[in-house]
């Protein structure tokens, strides 16, 4: 039976009506929320499309500069050779000195700093400020590269978007490496290298919690960029083909030089900056300037390759276009120019100058080899996509990333032993002769104290194995009354002692409810009286960080088996903790 | 109040709609940004390659090459400039570079015809015969923009040219069998094929396509020569009269094809190997042979230089032709019918014989020297 409705003619019913509207909007506005945890995946998306968009525009604005500044000629006529780097410098200084103070560097180290000193807040001034002044010094032919301003530029988009939303501080931390890897992925449009690199030289450590967040940032910006520019790569990526066993000698050898190219660039970098950071500051104003002299003296000498970033140069090397004398000049100038343009304070970044080195030196081996072996080498194009890597595991002291990289780039998996065999003696060998990273050392001279990655990649972390006592003093058996277990324990001063159940982790009773139980005359076992304390356990493959926490609160702790908790395999108590903390920082030498 | 704050933003589902707003907006700049960099990075990557085609048709190739790298600064993956510069390096003698750079094209669209082509011709110049087969073969049936087939042609024909180079006859005479069997009705095209067959020794498939040839242009006077030049090789030297008498009427005509032809008229009235020919008649015939190798042996000078003697085999055959002196007549051969070829036969020597000695010959003498060599052919 039906009843008529009668709520469209009165106000209450109306009333209702509204109410209920409100509440189903509120549901379904309900439906559609999100915690935080998620909103900051989507968030890392809309990072990946900002940073992506403007490293589009970062580069389209760097473009016209060189076209404005070096003209549409692929080799600058000798005048703007001469002047615009020189010129452009000098404007720079002023840029810097005056409105945007923070912009000077690479980017790299800001990032490091606003991630670990300013809770990742980066000035949206500074953000600015990279944009303009890194596109007009690498416009105008500093040898310099527009990755690590990228991923300032990425950092600092994240940044802003993070301080708009008034995001709790904890992810402002964390949406800065978003931002930095988002950044990088568009300017080197590599994805994976890019997420590398940030979790190998930005965050130092492997996070489940940001890495999902990180490679949907750098997938997305990738994306983006790849709307507006192409999913063309920067160089054409020669073909690698079969490899030949004999050929890993030659890779061994262009490994060798790596490192020592990596050793005399980094050097160079350490001897000059400090120096030049120490004059007065009227002086430093002009070292751009002077900076973009002496690069434009080298292009003028008949090497205008060494301008800029190069990627157009780097395509001619791995296409075997040089001879290798000239790729051999190419290694040093190029190590010259920017160490003057690094060193000189110029925005732009160490990225592209790397790559640049390691394949043109990569290009020489290549070519060399091919003299005295015909037959037997392949592509110099394969030798200077291998020398990129090298350089980048030596100079950057980025190991993971420099493998990655050079598959990324070239999609063939059959360079992965080449690039092994290279980048560990590049790596090996600029490790011994250059005890602290560029990075590091960029940042000594900056008076920062930031984490050194490579310590902190390297830093062993400590199990709960480690630190375990496995043979407990006393455990007391759960089936037995306390006056079984007395004689046990009456002569000893431990105020605790573990009591072994069945089927179940051990728990634990004090001295004194044991003492009071025998005088009780208690006669239950162990197990089933109200003495017996139920306390944590720790397994003994557990971080021994993680253990910390529960060994502050609780006087000792069972460390038990996996597949059998009723199996206790040793104790764990504070003092336990601190001494093997204690033992693993007398075994490590001082790096440096 | 800040917690309340955040909470509301954080949870609040209108704030991803704000940030797609921004990124719609932020999407919009960046486009028009890049619309107006591409339009002066395709402007200026245009005008470089019109330059580096100038510098080109100016025979400047080094400028040429600069001019087309700078194009793909602007357009990288643009195949017409990247194809240009390949051309530029290897007419600027940069070979390794061009090589290069051809097979970087290579790599990127193995079925081009012309990167395959050129990149024949590399490994044509190199010797390479084995890399020169599959890159003709791919410039053959790969793809070509237009004009496909006679590109495909013109390809086979650079192979054909290549296996003659090499001396491989047999292989050169495969291709051009598979050549003859698709050209289009074109006299230029089957002369071409003609000349080819010519050069590879098959002068009956050669004789074939030149006929083919003026039968399309019954005045096309180099089949025509080539017939005739084809019929004198075979020993046909009526045919051979025939067509040289053609193409002697032609305005091109020059005075080779009236010399052959005179000695073709000559070889046709000397040949003593003619089918149906009376005993009388061949044997007046081998006697004019004999007449004229007799008088070519006769006027060769005594030392062919000052200080050098004839060879041995001229004084052995002036010792036989006196002996043959005697005998040269009707009488004798009609009685001594064996005797006949002989005495053609000594004949024939004699031509061959002083032609590097006794200088220039007679028409006459090259009549009798074709016959020589064509009788010698027969014999084999």
């Amino acid at each position: 039976m039906s009843t008529p409705d009668t709520t469209l003619n009165s106000p209450a019913p109306r009333h209702d009506s509204a109410a209920s509207v409100a509440t189903t909007l509120r549901r379904i506005t309900a439906q559609l929320s999100f915690d935080e945890d998620r909103f900051f995946l989507i968030l890392a998306v809309f990072i990946g499309i900002f940073a992506g968009l403007a490293v589009v525009c970062f580069r389209i604005t760097m473009e016209w500069a060189r076209l404005y500044l070096l003209g549409s000629t692929l080799t600058p006529s000798p005048l703007r050779a001469f002047l615009a780097p020189c010129l452009t410098g000098l404007f720079i200084s002023v840029l810097i000195f005056t409105i945007f103070r923070g912009a000077a560097g690479s980017g790299l180290n800001q990032t490091k700093a606003a991630l670990y000193v300013y809770d990742g807040y980066i000035p949206i001034r500074t953000v600015i400020g990279k944009f303009i002044t890194a596109s007009l010094a690498i416009g105008s032919g500093h040898s310099l590269g527009p990755e690590d301003p990228s991923l300032q530029i990425g950092a600092g988009l994240a940044s802003a978007v993070g301080t708009r939303l008034k995001l709790s501080r904890k992810k402002m931390r964390l949406l800065a490496p978003v931002g930095a890897a988002a950044g990088l992925a568009a300017a080197f449009n590599a994805p994976i290298s890019a997420v590398l690199f940030v979790i190998e030289e930005v965050i130092g450590h492997w996070s489940a919690g940001i890495l999902g967040a990180i490679v949907l940032a750098a997938v997305s910006s990738v994306v983006t960029m790849r709307l507006f520019l192409g999913a063309e790569p920067l160089f054409r990526i020669p073909s690698v083909g079969v490899i030949r066993w004999q050929e890993l000698v030659a890779y061994a050898v262009l490994g060798i030089l790596g490192g020592i190219a990596s050793v005399v660039f980094s050097k160079a970098i350490g001897w000059l900056r400090p120096k030049l950071k120490a004059t007065p500051q009227a002086l430093q104003f002009l070292y751009p300037g002077i900076a973009g002299l002496l690069i434009g003296l080298i292009a003028f000498a008949g090497f205008p390759q060494v301008m800029g970033a190069g990627y157009d140069f780097m395509d001619q090397a791995m296409h075997d276009q040089y001879t290798w004398e000239v790729l051999g000049i190419l290694v040093g100038l190029k190590i010259l120019a920017t160490t003057l343009s690094f060193a000189s304070g110029t925005p732009g970044g160490m990225f592209a100058p790397t790559l640049f080195i390691g394949a043109m030196l990569g290009g020489a081996v290549g070519t060399v080899e091919r003299l005295f072996f015909p037959n037997l080498t392949g592509s110099v194009g394969t030798y200077a996509l291998v020398g990129m890597g090298v350089l980048f595991a030596g100079f950057l002291r980025a190991p993971i990333t420099s493998v990655f990289m050079a598959l990324e780039v070239s999609g063939d998996y059959s360079i992965i032993l080449p690039v092994l065999v290279a980048n560990m003696f590049s790596y090996l060998i600029s490790r011994r002769l250059q005890a602290v990273p560029i990075l590091e050392l960029i940042t000594r001279h900056d008076g920062l104290s930031l984490p050194a990655m490579e310590e902190k990649r390297e830093e062993e972390t400590l199990n709960v194995e480690d630190a375990m006592r496995t043979r407990p003093a006393i455990v007391l058996d759960g089936t037995k009354s306390a006056a079984e277990a007395w004689p046990f324990v009456s002569h000893t001063a431990e105020p605790h002692f573990l009591v072994a159940l069945s089927n179940q982790p051990p728990g634990q009773i004090s001295f004194g409810e044991l003492q009071h139980l025998v005088e009780a005359g208690d006669t239950r076992p162990l197990q089933s009286t109200d003495a017996l304390t139920v306390i944590p356990y720790l397994h003994p493959d557990e971080d021994l960080e993680e253990a910390l926490p529960l060994a502050t609160r609780y006087p000792m702790i069972p460390v038990v088996n996996r597949a059998d908790l009723s199996q206790l395999l040793g104790v764990l108590n504070l003092e336990d903790v601190m001494e093997a903390y204690r033992k693993s920082h007398t075994d490590f030498p001082a790096p440096y | 109040m800040n917690v309340l704050r955040r909470d509301f933003v954080v949870r609040e589902p209108l704030l991803i709609g704000v940030l797609v707003l921004v990124a719609v907006v932020f999407s919009t700049i960046t486009h028009a940004y890049s619309q107006a960099y591409d339009r002066r990075r395709n402007q200026l990557g245009q005008q470089w390659f019109a330059n580096g085609n100038a510098e080109l048709q100016k025979s400047q190739p080094v400028a040429a090459v600069e001019d087309f790298r700078t194009a793909l600064l602007y357009d990288p993956q643009n195949w017409d400039y990247r194809l240009s510069l390949a051309e530029a390096l290897t007419q600027a003698g940069h070979t390794k570079q061009a090589l290069n750079y051809y097979q970087s094209l290579w790599q990127a669209n193995p079925k081009n015809g012309l990167v395959n082509l050129h990149l024949a011709r590399f490994a044509a110049q190199s010797g390479n015969v084995s890399e020169a087969e599959r890159y003709f073969n791919g410039a053959i049936f790969g793809d070509w923009p237009a004009g496909a087939a006679d590109r495909r042609r013109e390809s086979l024909f650079e192979l054909i040219h290549f296996y003659l180079q090499r001396k491989d006859a047999g292989q050169a005479e495969s291709q051009l069998i598979i050549l003859s069997g698709n050209l289009p009705e074109d006299p230029v095209l089957h002369t071409r094929v003609a000349d080819l067959y010519s050069q590879v020794g098959d002068y009956e498939r050669a004789l074939g396509q030149y006929r083919l040839a003026f039968h399309l242009d019954p005045k096309y006077f180099p089949a025509l020569y080539g017939a005739g030049k084809a019929a004198f090789q075979m020993g046909d030297y009526r045919s051979a009269e025939t067509y040289l008498s053609r193409a002697a009427r032609e305005d091109s005509a020059g005075p080779d094809v009236r010399t052959l032809l005179e000695v073709a008229q000559s070889a046709a009235a000397l040949n003593p190997f003619d089918h149906g020919l009376h005993e009388s008649e061949k044997i007046q015939r081998v006697l004019r042979a004999f007449h004229i190798a007799s008088a070519r042996l006769d006027a060769c000078p005594r030392a062919p230089a000052p200080g050098a003697s004839l060879p041995a085999s001229l004084l052995t055959l002036q010792a036989q032709l006196k002996q043959w002196k005697p005998n040269a007549n009707p009488r004798f051969l009609m009685s001594q019918p064996d005797r006949v070829d002989a005495l053609f036969e000594f004949s024939a020597a004699v031509e061959k014989q002083s032609q590097s000695f006794c200088g220039a010959p007679s028409t006459e003498d090259s009549a009798l020297l074709a016959l020589a060599n064509s009788h010698a052919l027969d014999e084999k």
